[in-house]
């Protein structure tokens, strides 16, 4: 834990990536205190951004600003829980059948196999057109189609621990097989489940937007997608109305690009090849240093 | 040297490969948006499926068509026609020297073929004229007499606009239902499709048109597909479409602008008409001061301006459009005073009805229930989602909790059909005359109960008084007694608002003069200008001329 | 052996599911396809009229099972049935009109992504430090961030329609015929352009970045520094010796990205116009047309298991411990 901090701490991508997802998070918490009703139909629409809407408004005369602001919450608020409700359920199968193996891991692998292979979107789609529109099926949808990826990866993860001499000295002391699991094997892949976690928090976002595009969120709620929506509905493209649509794409990038660095930095913590070989990269870089083609494996003095 | 040599090949191929997308003669129409690939379906008898533009514009002609803008029946393969002095039969003459596309003449045989076929298979009797004919007789090779079970003037209108199809192909088919009619043998001025592809098709010319050799001067009519409004609109702006029929936002901007010598428009409020419809067999619907309370508090001009972009204009209480203008009674349309914006005067309406506000200043029925409104609208019709967002917005600032709820097309259509509705934008269908709309407001006629499909009359309204004056409207052909019979019509539909009027729907229609000529507009209103209207479209199809 | 084995084992589960996911999850929900139609023809179908759509739609008053049963026999030789919203067209002849495009728009991307990509991470591993390793994975990955149906309204719009330099839709020039000649393939490659790049562009910082990490581990092993001592040229070190070990992890991501590049492929079909299934899908799922969604999302998964099973021939031959090695 504490070396994951230490990691992310002189990574200086992961730094920006902090940066900008905290700008972020904070812009959700309050920002919808600061800018009114996004919805309010309050002047021409379709103006380009001024001095009164920096970022124009909409074909039906709403702020962009507010509107982009107001949808960061809720489009954070269900990529963040999706993607901790898909690590949890992904941790649930993965470690239960990485650690009982035999008939329950075949068959659990089965399913999460079945799973990762059918393809995401178009069985997003026809589920979300059936259920009743709003962000709870939206979540629903995401959660169910996006779990496998984080299962297989923990599995893999506890199929490794569980040989580990730690492990055999529980369940030979006595431990019982959640506690094992719980205690001993989850503690150990702290960085592999913030990692999944990251990762299926971008893929969330992603396919949350691309639903709601689609139409098939609640058009009324202000959400990053919906914006989205109304900007093709409203015909951006054909009238050229560019600020209805680039504020929130370029958010919803950001957002994606910072974790996708503050993943990279996490990345490295399992991977101790990369994280001396980046320390040793910009050591070399200083010194002007040429550095060849092999890996070093080195460390700074002062790492654990 | 390799690199130059395949640059060289390429720049080659490029200009090897001609832009027939211009040839001259060919019409480039828009046939419909939002689809990707075309299936080759020209069943002209069966519109509910997914048939091409031409089957019933092109190909496929009726008896008589009927000119809105015009307000008569254009004689088409009929060239006359008359009811019996007691009105319960109808002959047509039919025009001589019309052959099908594979040379066989056209005769009276074919006309009663088509209703018996119509009769025989229920399904493609989409107009229902077989609930008023009770017989289709060729009386001589060019005559055609319907017998008719009761008299019903309006009846007319199905018949004359029934598209005709040839006995000698059709009664080989076995199941004209689920038949698609790969290669078509009719009447029409363009009927040979040379060239299909999914994303593109061709029809040319019919050699044995009834109208050559004056007419059509188009050679061929060419159709891309486009996957959505927007690239619609696109390729007409870019001139890669000469008519169309679609929406266009902020037209004069995008269209006209680019090339003000070519490129027109014209939406005239004769299309229907857009209601907010309100299921009066459910409460607190039922109450007419609260459908008037909910019209007083909707901001129509704000409506128009944000939803329509401005090509229309507000309704007034008659809920009549232009097409109705020489029936339209001045007394009526003064009487309806509950189509401005009085959001003072809607709030008390409610209060009196006993919709009281609460907690947080939000309406309740009368047994203190909150009142929950969520007005259905169709994804996708983005006019109709703005309009209804404005709405949603003035019914919230009088107190009612309001929400916007889009479903998808084919999901609301069931819905309204079978009343499980509360409230819901919906069209009205444009007729001939105000009979069939008012008929489909409040005639016990067409309404059904909930849970079975009603195609109208989904607010399942009636008024004993508007059955009588309907049923008079369907016996008589004084043009004075309809006057009069509509004037009264009017103002039942004034006094009991069985829907709420928002605006008249625009007939979308532009066209790019820049290869073709002759397109009516407001200078030459001879026809629609829609291409989307069936058999209308024939009317201007066969008046273009290639420059 | 065993290894082609279990994996084909997996697919035909996975095939097997797919089956009968499309087939439960229509008649779990509200009405069926033959009341849609019957909206349709606004009412004025005879009770026998309904009962002999019903039956081509598949839904008969037989027990669940037997529909079933019905359902696979069906679907094995091929009858999809009646579209609704196309009706009366057939599934199968629906789905035709866009399956090979949708196969040849993504499978067409997806190499090109994984080439482009795949060649950057291994130049990114080569010049570590540099520009191309600090800066082009970031920027990429940014792009790459950027929602699809986004980044490709942005190109069309750019290069399409304001500057005019690549179609802006279809998948062919519409007065040609599909056919095969130098033309025809010249103006399917021009259309598929952009929605290629699109979907290249919104992959590539992904495969990128795979491909250096595994390139870095590669060249930390034993074998790659006795070959620097045997004093071969770096270059051959890197791509002989390095870049062909590291591909192998590589291609078993490959197979999966094609699920997903599939879906991706959905909202890029969308926005050029191009002629595919993922338009199809979206229109069958407006109109809830059980039938062609049941088709298109059996032909979609079956593309996507079949692209796998390909990818996994493809890694046994190349990878000769996968032939003796049990498990995967």
């Amino acid at each position: 834990m504490k070396a994951a901090l230490a990691a992310l701490r002189h990574d200086r991508r992961a730094l920006v990536g902090l940066v900008i997802l905290g700008g972020f998070v904070l812009i959700a918490l309050i920002g919808p205190l600061l800018v009114g009703d996004p919805t309010a139909q309050l002047a021409l629409p379709l103006s380009p951004p001024s001095w009164d809407h920096p970022f124009g408004t909409t074909g039906q005369g709403q702020d962009v600003l507010a509107q982009t602001i107001a949808g960061a919450r809720t489009s954070l608020l269900i990529g963040f829980s999706v993607g901790l409700a898909q690590v949890a359920i992904g941790a649930l199968v993965g470690t239960t059948a990485g650690y009982l193996g035999g008939w329950v891991d075949d068959v659990l692998s089965q399913v999460v196999n079945v799973f990762l292979i059918m393809p995401g979107l178009p069985l997003m789609v026809i589920i979300a057109a059936y259920l009743p529109t709003g962000s709870t099926t939206i979540a629903l949808v995401l959660i169910l189609t996006g779990w496998a990826w984080s299962a297989r990866v923990i599995r893999a993860q506890t199929l490794a621990l569980r040989e580990k001499d730690f492990v055999l000295a529980a369940r030979v002391s006595g431990e019982g097989g959640v506690r094992v699991i719980v205690c001993e094997i989850m503690p150990n892949m702290t960085s592999l489940l913030a990692s999944a976690t990251i990762g299926a928090t971008v893929y969330a976002i992603g396919a949350e937007v691309a639903l709601e595009f689609l139409g098939l969120g609640d058009v009324t709620h202000v959400s990053w997608g919906t914006n989205l929506y109304w900007a093709a509905n409203d015909s951006a493209l054909l009238t050229e109305a560019w600020w209805t649509f680039v504020p929130t794409g370029t958010c919803v990038a950001l957002v994606g690009f910072a974790l996708a660095l503050v993943n990279g930095a996490l990345d490295q913590l399992g991977n101790p090849r990369l994280r001396s070989e980046t320390a040793f990269v910009a050591e070399a870089r200083r010194h002007g240093v040429d550095l060849g083609v092999s890996t070093p494996v080195l460390r700074k003095a002062n790492d654990a | 040297m390799r690199t130059v040599s395949i640059a060289v090949a390429c720049l080659l191929l490029c200009a090897c490969a001609p832009r027939r997308d211009t040839e001259p003669g060919v019409l480039l129409i828009e046939e419909k948006e939002q689809t990707a690939s075309f299936i080759r379906n020209f069943n002209p008898l069966l519109e509910v499926g997914d048939v091409r533009w031409p089957a019933t514009r092109s190909m496929y002609e009726p008896l008589l068509i009927y000119n809105g803008v015009t307000g008569a029946y254009v004689p088409w393969l009929a060239t006359a026609y008359e009811f019996s002095d007691d009105h319960r039969r109808l002959r047509f003459d039919l025009r001589r020297g019309v052959r099908w596309s594979d040379g066989a003449p056209f005769t009276a045989k074919d006309v009663v073929f088509t209703f018996d076929l119509l009769r025989r298979f229920e399904a493609l009797d989409l107009r229902g004229v077989w609930a008023f004919v009770s017989d289709a007789r060729a009386l001589d090779d060019y005559t055609v007499e319907l017998t008719f079970r009761r008299v019903f003037i309006p009846g007319l209108y199905y018949l004359a606009q029934q598209p005709i199809v040839p006995a000698h192909v059709w009664s080989q088919v076995a199941d004209p239902v689920a038949w698609t009619n790969p290669d078509p043998v009719a009447t029409g001025p363009f009927t040979e499709v040379t060239h299909f592809e999914t994303q593109a098709y061709q029809v040319d010319r019919n050699p044995y048109y009834w109208q050559l050799p004056d007419r059509p001067k188009v050679e061929a009519i060419r159709f891309l597909a486009f996957p959505s409004n927007d690239q619609a609109s696109f390729a007409l702006i870019r001139g890669e479409v000469d008519w169309a029929g679609s929406f266009v936002p902020a037209i004069d901007r995008i269209f006209v602008g680019r090339d003000r010598a070519h490129h027109h428009y014209w939406f005239p409020p004769i299309d229907g008409g857009v209601l907010l419809y309100a299921n009066t067999t459910r409460a607190p619907y039922d109450d007419v001061r609260v459908r008037k309370a909910l019209s007083l508090a909707i901001d129509r001009p704000l409506v128009v301006k944000v939803g329509m972009y401005g090509y229309t204009r507000p309704a007034d209480a008659t809920g009549l459009n232009d097409s109705y203008r020489r029936y339209r009674d001045d007394a009526a349309v003064a009487a309806g005073d509950w189509v401005g914006h009085d959001p003072a005067r809607a709030a008390r309406l409610l209060d009196e009805a006993g919709l009281t506000r609460g907690r947080g200043g939000i309406r309740r029925l009368p047994d203190g229930t909150p009142w929950r409104v969520a007005i259905q609208v169709p994804t996708g019709w983005s006019d109709w989602v703005r309009s209804t967002q404005v709405i949603v917005r003035n019914l919230r600032a009088v107190g009612i909790d309001a929400q916007l709820k889009t479903i998808d097309f084919n999901a609301w259509y069931e819905h309204v059909q079978q009343g499980e509705f509360g409230l819901s934008l919906g069209w009205a269908e444009p007729y001939p005359t105000p009979y069939g709309y008012y008929r489909a407001m409040m005639s016990s006629g067409t309404r059904k109960p909930v849970g079975e499909a009603a195609p109208e009359n989904w607010h399942r309204f009636a008024l004993p008084r508007a059955d009588e004056l309907l049923a008079q409207l369907e016996e008589t052909t004084d043009p004075a007694v309809e006057h009069q019979l509509t004037a009264e019509l009017q103002r039942l539909f004034v006094e009991h608002a069985p829907a709420i009027p928002l605006f008249p729907g625009p007939l979308w229609g532009a066209f790019n003069t820049s290869r073709f000529t002759g397109f009516p507009d407001e200078h030459d209103p001879y026809a629609p200008l829609s291409p989307n209207l069936n058999p209308q479209a024939l009317m201007v199809l066969t008046r273009l001329v290639p420059r | 052996m065993r290894y082609l084995a279990r994996r084909l084992m997996l697919y035909l589960v996975a095939a097997w599911a797919s089956l009968t996911l499309a087939f439960i999850v229509p008649r779990l929900m509200p009405g069926d396809p033959a009341t849609a139609m019957f909206a349709r023809f606004h009412g004025k179908l005879s009770p026998e009229a309904i009962d002999r759509l019903r039956a081509t739609f598949g839904f008969t008053d037989a027990p669940l099972w037997d529909q079933y049963v019905t359902y696979l026999g069906n679907v094995l030789t091929g009858d999809l049935g009646v579209s609704v919203s196309y009706f009366p067209a057939r599934v199968s002849d629906v789905i035709t009109t866009g399956l090979a495009w949708t196969l040849f728009l993504t499978g067409f991307a997806v190499v090109l992504a994984w080439a482009i990509g795949t060649t950057l991470g291994i130049a990114a591993a080569w010049r570590r430090g540099r520009w191309i390793d600090t800066v082009a994975p970031p920027l990429l990955l940014f792009i790459g961030a950027f929602p699809f149906f986004w980044l490709a309204m942005l190109l069309l719009f750019v290069f399409g329609f304001t500057l005019g330099w690549t179609p802006v839709r279809h998948a062919y020039a519409s007065h040609l015929t599909p056919e095969a000649s130098l033309g025809f393939a010249w103006s399917v490659i021009t259309h598929a352009f952009l929605p290629a790049i699109t979907i290249v562009v919104a992959t590539i910082g992904g495969w990128m970045l795979d491909m250096r990490n595994t390139m870095v581990g590669v060249l930390g092993e034993d074998y790659i520094t006795l070959a620097h001592a045997k004093g071969l040229a770096p270059r051959r070190v890197m791509f002989r010796y390095a870049a062909r070990n590291a591909l192998l992890p590589n291609l078993t991501s490959f197979g999966m990205a094609l699920g997903f590049v599939l879906s991706g492929s959905l909202l890029t079909e969308i926005v050029f116009s191009y002629p595919g299934q993922g338009y199809l899908l979206i229109q069958a799922v407006r109109s809830l047309d059980y039938p062609l969604i049941q088709g298109l999302f059996l032909t979609i998964t079956f593309a996507v298991l079949a692209a796998n099973l390909f990818v996994d021939l493809i890694y046994v031959w190349l990878d000769p411990r996968a032939r003796t090695r049990s498990v995967a």
